[in-house]
């Protein structure tokens, strides 16, 4: 269905009014997405007795997506997830990024895209949205632009295209930050049952940046086979104890000629919602939402912990700083693309 | 080195022991770990004898009520799998426990029955008996839920099961079951109690779901086989009680001290079948008459044997038919015959002859030529098209 005309929702600190629009499919299932910092606001869809219902973690106003640091539903960039230090090196080239988590960067420093108004406009199914990144954006070089295409369909996939060009070489990853809570009747996701397509996942440090690859199997980050999240926190595991939690990065199953493949499916047994995850990114960050206490909620209160939980689609963290590096570099000349893709339905 | 030894203490006879054990297997197939596993013949677990064992492991169901003293002083890593408590005190000290967290089982039940519109509800449950001590854990959690929401619910734990009781058993059942205000949702502690439910719904003619909507807990595919109205029932994350139980006792092995862990493993899923999808219906004719035709729709039935059920005449039964489903018997019978050979169809190996005479069609022609007129294709172009949008 043709995506709603634009409706005024709030504005910048600057005064520059912000808008949001409604994407709609066949089938009862509408999601908001606002042009400040792409965020997706809401997503409401069926459960499985047909009763429309809230996915999505979500804010009250714009003034307190401006104010949070959850990132909730934004678009984030330059670079989704760590970097270590806040510092790489590119062609010789020494590079001080914002340090903005702990002396480490995340998700694009200071200002990043999720704080940024992006260019919005519709082309009948599509919602397209756009972003020109200037030279020295939170430290990173090169200007860059950013196009991502945003589509709903009947079977419930909010599809999302991304493509960016840069004038000089830069790092680049993007990924969508929803949170998702496929039940809205319970604000905790600990009943939610997981699978991830991945036989391997990157270990951490104290400060999250991956010290090495490890096998999943025998450990309680194996969700080859679907399990509960809540009962896995409770395995003795020092990779869940450094971040009271899950927040890492998966490697599903290398993609066949850069096509999106499953990556990671969620059911929740008492709505009967599925979420499915398909992306061809290299890298799955799986957040259980352990930290989202006292985030405020669209309805006025506040989260707790394990509230919703995040699977983002990207390079890996602190990609820049390991032997593929050059993987997550966009050159000139070149035109990156992503395709990542969420789909909610019912058993 | 020689593989560790590993008793597993079950009585794998229910299709929850059977779970916990194959995600044991899971686990050890998902990696190196070579276990050499001790288990009797039969599945069955002989307490008493586990301290003439030799071995260096053990992961036992501690919901025997043996299981505590009998493996108490044990010299081996013992990890303990068995329902969740309300009360911490009751869990054994110093063993590692995974739990089927009986609470969120219960919860999840209810809540099914809720959204479907019910406002009602009731519990079926055993009476107390030192080896099912988790059934008056459900039975405690469904108290707290009803209490806490300030609803209608009425407990009823029935007799034992027993031969020589079994007569009486159902009569008593039965008389529980008309004295319930309806419509109502009841919760079976299991499958096997859920079965029995429906049975003694059969007795005592209660439209179900109509009057009485039920949901199980186990999902036993036993307990589906023998009943006419397909059961809903909560699904216990039995596997993953398994590998997190193999989990543990790996690392015990390793020397790491988990006496303190305890894990409480939420359901997987609710398998929703006809036996709760509740509908309001209005007529108590066309109420009597689906669950008529629920249980016999596919030998052959016709309009006239449904009115002499419900006690009507055809064309009384026939307008009530038109005023609430906007269909006559005879339609509604035959959807009910082609969904149940959809069923088969997809859910099963079934030959479409075979098929054709279980769902009460004179022949394979016959049922070809009732998918030709209704959906205008054949039952394996239905078949392949139900198939891929399942795909899609």
């Amino acid at each position: 269905m043709p995506v709603s005309n634009a409706t005024a929702w709030g504005q910048l600190p600057d005064g520059r009014p912000l808008h949001r629009w409604t994407l709609r499919n066949a089938r009862d299932t509408q999601v908001e997405i606002s042009n400040l910092g792409g965020t997706l606001l809401s997503w409401q869809t069926p459960d499985r007795q047909g009763r429309v219902g809230e996915v999505l973690l979500g804010h009250a106003d714009a003034g307190q997506y401006i104010d949070s640091n959850a990132y909730m539903g934004a678009i984030v960039g330059r670079w989704a997830n760590r970097i270590r230090g806040g510092r790489f090196r590119l062609d010789g080239i020494d590079y001080k990024v914002d340090r903005n988590d702990g002396g480490n960067h995340l998700h694009g420093g200071n200002y990043g895209f999720h704080l940024q108004r992006w260019d919005v406009e519709t082309d009948g199914d599509d919602l397209v949205l756009r972003l020109v990144s200037p030279e020295g954006d939170g430290g990173f070089p090169g200007e860059v632009s950013v196009e991502l295409r945003v589509r709903l369909d009947d079977d419930g996939t909010l599809d999302l295209r991304y493509t960016a060009t840069s004038d000089a070489p830069t790092p680049l990853s993007l990924t969508a930050h929803p949170y998702f809570n496929l039940n809205d009747r319970r604000p905790d996701i600990r009943d939610h049952v997981i699978r991830i397509d991945a036989d391997e996942f990157l270990a951490i440090d104290a400060g999250a940046i991956p010290v090495g690859r490890q096998q999943v199997a025998g450990s309680a980050f194996d969700f080859r086979e679907a399990a509960p999240i809540g009962s896995r926190l409770h395995w003795p595991d020092p990779q869940l104890q450094l971040v009271g939690g899950f927040d890492h990065c998966y490697i599903p199953r290398q993609p066949a000629a850069q096509a999106p493949r499953v990556v990671a499916e969620v059911v929740e047994p008492s709505s009967g919602r599925r979420l499915t995850v398909e992306s061809d990114r290299p890298g799955l960050q799986f957040y259980s939402g352990q930290k989202l206490t006292g985030q405020p909620s669209r309805h006025g209160d506040a989260y707790g912990p394990f509230a919703g939980f995040a699977l983002e689609t990207q390079a890996f963290p602190d990609q820049v700083n390991g032997p593929e590096a050059e993987g997550a570099i966009l050159r000139p000349g070149v035109v990156w693309r992503q395709h990542t893709r969420y789909r909610v339905d019912t058993l | 080195m020689s593989p560790h030894r590993i008793a597993l203490l079950f009585n794998a006879n229910k299709v929850y022991d059977r779970q916990v054990i194959a995600g044991i297997g899971h686990y050890l197939n998902s990696t190196r770990v070579e276990w050499d596993l001790f288990m009797e013949e039969d599945f069955r677990s002989r307490m008493r004898d586990i301290h003439q064992f030799r071995g260096d492991g053990v992961i036992a169901d501690f919901d025997d009520p043996e299981a505590p003293d009998a493996l108490r002083d044990l010299p081996i890593p013992v990890v303990a799998i068995g329902g969740s408590y309300h009360d911490p005190a009751a869990y054994p000290p110093g063993v590692p426990y995974i739990a089927t967290d009986n609470a969120r089982l219960i919860r999840l039940a209810y809540d099914h029955l809720i959204e479907q519109g019910l406002g009602r509800f009731a519990f079926y449950g055993i009476p107390p008996h030192p080896g099912s001590r988790w059934a008056q854990e459900r039975e405690h959690a469904f108290q707290a839920i009803v209490d806490e929401e300030s609803v209608e619910g009425v407990v009823y734990q029935g007799s034992p099961t027993s031969a020589g009781g079994w007569g009486t058993a159902v009569e008593e059942l039965v008389t529980w079951l008309a004295e319930l205000p309806k419509p109502i949702g009841i919760i079976a502690v299991t499958d096997a109690r859920a079965r029995q439910l429906l049975q003694a719904c059969v007795i005592g003619g209660f439209a179900v779901p109509e009057q009485i909507a039920i949901v199980g807990i186990d999902n036993d595919p036993m307990a589906q086989l023998l009943t006419r109205i397909p059961l809903t029932s909560v699904i216990q994350g039995a596997e993953e009680m398994g590998r997190t139980a193999a989990h543990l006792l790996h690392q015990m092995l390793r020397g790491m001290d988990c006496s303190g862990t305890r894990v409480l493993v939420p359901p997987v899923g609710i398998n929703v079948q006809v036996s709760s999808k509740y509908q309001p219906m209005r007529s108590p004719h066309v109420m009597r008459a689906s669950h008529y035709i629920r249980q016999y729709g596919c030998l052959g039935i016709k309009t006239e044997q449904v009115a002499d059920y419900v006690g009507v005449s055809r064309t009384v039964l026939e307008e009530h038919f038109k005023r609430e489903l906007k269909q006559t018997v005879h339609q509604v019978i035959l959807k009910h015959k082609l969904d149940t050979a959809c069923e088969l169809m997809t859910n099963s190996d079934t030959p479409l002859a075979d098929i054709a005479l279980r769902c009460g069609f004179t022949s394979l022609q016959y049922m070809y030529a009732v998918f030709r007129r209704e959906y205008d294709c054949t039952p394996r172009q239905y078949l392949d098209l139900h198939r891929k949008t399942a795909a899609t």
